[in-house]
């Protein structure tokens, strides 16, 4: 059996997208698993054709699997390898990019095969344009990832790569306080950006997405840099993609690349003291004032 | 022992329009060190300092990688030298293709213990690069990379991960991609400008690297212009914070978003 397309795993087996699109291209789909064993297991009743796991102890991280990830995916060449949006999973994917020499492309809006080419329709430039490409040869892709793909009744025999793990272990885990979120779930969402004064100041727009039941998130500055969040709730380009019901971007000024995330949000809402910001330009109800003033005259009129 | 930090001179997409037709016209966007390679370099120039290392700036790209402002605004923050390969053929490169040109231009310099990067870019911010070269070079690679310490060749690095913080050790060369809060980055005063002018600046020719080819031929069949949802752009009063409140909550809730 040669395998069509190549899914790479990472420490979860949050795959449901990537076995979608893998499957919407036709043939085999194999995955290589360079986490636990528990998730090659949820991989392999996931409903893919074949699992080969890296077997790396517990206290090496999925990233010094890369070589036998190469050497698993190059040792039966697929037309498409496939990776999650983690950083774990793109160095992984990065090895048997290099290894294929394939091309590689993190906008895919749509996949197909046409012939001998896979045809990608590709976000470019923070997605303010699109190009159509098409490839001859191996294509790596990273996609989100999706959710944990739910058990398809069988399971397919787990194999072992034998490559040696490169020299990196884990030798600390601190936990940050910070509550893991996944953004993409949540139906309305609050953007908190720099126009905000102080971390404390959070406890107001706290109490707004308390009201509204909203999960919180932010621009990238004020999780990197600034380290009010985790970096699993800045929005934009290099950072999560939301399309909830409602967006309400609050101290924000509306940078591309920050905005670029909520494209998809169906009512966008933002609030900033400068009204020339250019998220105003780009919202469906804006409010040019005091944010201090606005956000709890928000929440106390949604009691 | 070398420690090399790969920079990229660019431009802003916000800065750019894209045409009717999908093309990106770049015109009114200046060129400029790229976001967060400041902080990459910043970063690469303390672990110098610690191992008593050569610091090494890398870029490739199409023309105008090379001009003398840009070389400057990586020197003047840390590099010893710059070493640059500047050829048209690069300027649409994909993501696999500039890997392997750093790739074989840190073969190239030779004795290198330690890449440095930033962990996206301005303009493409699809973040694989540092992963291909890595893959590209047999080395281990860390992405997000938030901390540093420890010697080169023994580095103790921390990463964010959900939740938390990982603090990994790697033996041996690695390629590490920072994030954007991994060094503070220093503002070049004139002192460094002025030294900036007289560090070694070397332009390698593409065709002397002989960088393998890519298994994949890749053509653009079409472009476009994405289609943006329509904004209502409706600006509420705010004289009055509780009535703007009322209206905002009214409105909100006739749409059904409440």
């Amino acid at each position: 059996m040669s395998v069509n397309a190549w899914i790479i795993v990472g420490d979860q087996p949050a795959i449901g997208n990537l076995i979608t699109v893998a499957r919407s291209l036709g043939g085999p789909v194999g995955a290589v698993v360079a986490g636990p064993r528990s998730v090659a297991e949820t991989v392999a009743a996931s409903g893919v054709d074949k699992v080969v796991w890296c077997g790396a102890p517990d206290d090496v991280p999925a990233e010094a699997s890369a070589p036998a990830v190469a050497e698993t995916v190059a040792a039966d060449p697929p037309r498409v390898v496939l990776a999650g949006r983690n950083p774990g999973e793109r160095v992984l994917l990065g090895a048997a990019a290099a290894r294929l020499k394939a091309a590689v492309l993190t906008g895919a809006r749509t996949v197909s095969i046409d012939g001998g080419d896979v045809i990608v329709v590709n976000a470019v430039f923070g997605d303010i344009a699109e190009e159509t490409v098409a490839i001859c040869g191996p294509v790596a892709l990273l996609l989100d990832g999706g959710s944990v793909p739910p058990a398809a009744g069988g399971c397919v025999p787990i194999e072992e790569a034998a490559a040696a793990p490169l020299a990196m272990k884990v030798i600390e885990t601190r936990t940050s306080g910070f509550d893991q979120v996944d953004l993409g779930e949540a139906h309305r969402v609050i953007g908190v950006g720099r126009g905000l004064a102080a971390k404390e100041d959070l406890a107001m727009v706290e109490a707004l997405a308390k009201a509204v039941n909203a999960e919180i998130a932010c621009s990238r500055p004020v999780a990197e840099g600034l380290n009010w969040m985790g970096k699993d709730r800045y929005i934009g380009s290099s950072g999560a993609h939301i399309a909830p019901q409602l967006y309400l971007a609050i101290g924000i000024s509306g940078q591309l690349q920050h905005m670029v995330g909520v494209q998809g949000a169906q009512t966008i809402v933002a609030i900033n003291s400068d009204p020339n910001a250019a998220v105003f330009s780009q919202t469906d109800y804006g409010l040019v004032g005091d944010l201090y003033q606005l956000v709890p005259a928000i929440t106390a009129a949604l009691k | 022992m070398r420690i090399v930090v790969a920079y990229k001179w660019t431009r802003d997409p916000a800065e750019a329009t894209v045409r009717a037709d999908g093309t990106v016209d770049w015109s009114r966007a200046k060129p400029g060190l790229s976001a967060y390679d400041p902080m990459a370099i910043e970063l690469a120039r303390q672990l110098a300092e610690v191992a008593g290392a050569e610091l090494i700036g890398i870029t490739a790209g199409g023309t105008g990688v090379a001009v003398p402002i840009a070389s400057k605004a990586a020197l003047s923050r840390g590099p010893d030298r710059v070493v640059i390969v500047e050829d048209e053929s690069l300027a649409e490169a994909g993501r696999s293709e500039l890997a392997a040109v750093l790739a074989e231009m840190i073969r190239y310099i030779g004795d290198v213990d330690l890449v440095v990067t930033g962990d996206s870019s301005v303009d493409v911010a699809a973040k694989m690069v540092p992963a291909v070269l890595a893959g590209e070079l047999g080395w281990p690679a860390v992405a997000e990379v938030t901390a540093v310490s420890g010697q080169v060749g023994a580095l103790r690095v921390e990463r964010a991960v959900p939740g938390g913080v990982q603090v990994l050790e790697i033996c041996g060369p690695a390629v590490l991609a920072a994030s954007a809060d991994a060094a503070v980055p220093r503002v070049p005063g004139m002192k460094a400008l002025l030294a900036a002018a007289k560090k070694p600046v070397e332009l390698l020719e593409l065709a002397a690297l002989k960088v393998p080819p890519s298994s994949a031929i890749m053509t653009v069949a079409g472009r476009s212009r994405p289609e943006r949802k329509a904004r209502k752009g409706q600006l509420i009063d705010t004289s009055d914070p509780a009535a703007a409140a009322a209206e905002l909550v009214a409105a909100l809730r006739e749409a059904g978003t409440l």
